[in-house]
């Protein structure tokens, strides 16, 4: 199994993690990225990110079949929140499975470092005072 | 010829729109689409050295050239995950 999902409804991390792996698969790693309550030393009230939809699918997309050609993976499925997000609520959810922990630990380390630096999506921190754009590494 | 120009994120604030048609001259680049855009929207030049640029939904380089019909995103520095 190999998909890519964006979608502005909440990520059902339980449903997403069961549909990882095989009997195959001696590993299954996910990872869940979540929206925080503070950046640096403002409160952060709620997330809005702004995406690129057609372009983010292709991106996160070849970022995956970057993945599976490196590592020896069962599946890869990656799912990525846009719209208005509460604290707390998860904003990117990463799983990967494989016969062996280490092609599912790292693949999957890869993976959000490929989508934070490529991906094109944007977050927007609200803060009681405002808000701001964030903007990633160049 | 037309091309449209489709703006995220801050660079979307900046220019006051997410999507616009433009009627360009041929041969024309990504750059010089930016120069045009930024006489009506100089905010655009502050953010000048932070840009990056999509032509169909591809990243490409500020002097690629653009054809009829082509989209041209232009967005920050991306920031998801």
């Amino acid at each position: 199994m190999k998909k890519v999902i964006i979608q502005q409804e909440a990520i059902d991390v339980a449903k997403y993690s069961c549909q990882l792996g095989s009997d195959a698969d001696g590993a299954v790693v996910t990872f869940t990225g979540r929206a925080r309550n503070m950046s640096g030393d403002k409160a952060v009230e709620y997330l809005v990110y702004d995406i690129y939809n057609g372009m983010a699918i292709n991106e996160m997309q070849r970022i995956v079949d970057e993945a599976m050609e490196r590592w020896r993976l069962g599946s890869c499925l990656v799912v990525h929140r846009y719209g208005k997000l509460a604290i707390g609520e998860t904003s990117v959810f990463i799983g990967v499975s494989s016969p062996h922990r280490e092609e599912s630990f790292a693949s999957s380390r890869y993976i959000i470092d490929e989508i934070k630096h490529r991906a094109p999506i944007w977050k927007k921190e609200y803060y009681s005072d405002g808000s701001r754009w964030i903007e990633g590494q160049r | 010829m037309k091309i449209r120009v489709k703006a995220f994120a801050s660079i979307k604030d900046i220019l006051g729109f997410d999507e616009k048609e433009l009627t360009v001259s041929d041969s024309i680049s990504v750059s010089d689409v930016v120069a045009l855009l930024e006489k009506c929207y100089p905010g655009l030049k502050t953010v000048q050295d932070a840009l990056l640029y999509a032509r169909n939904e591809e990243y490409c380089r500020v002097d690629t050239e653009l054809a009829d019909e082509d989209t041209l995103a232009i967005f920050p520095h991306v920031s998801g995950g």
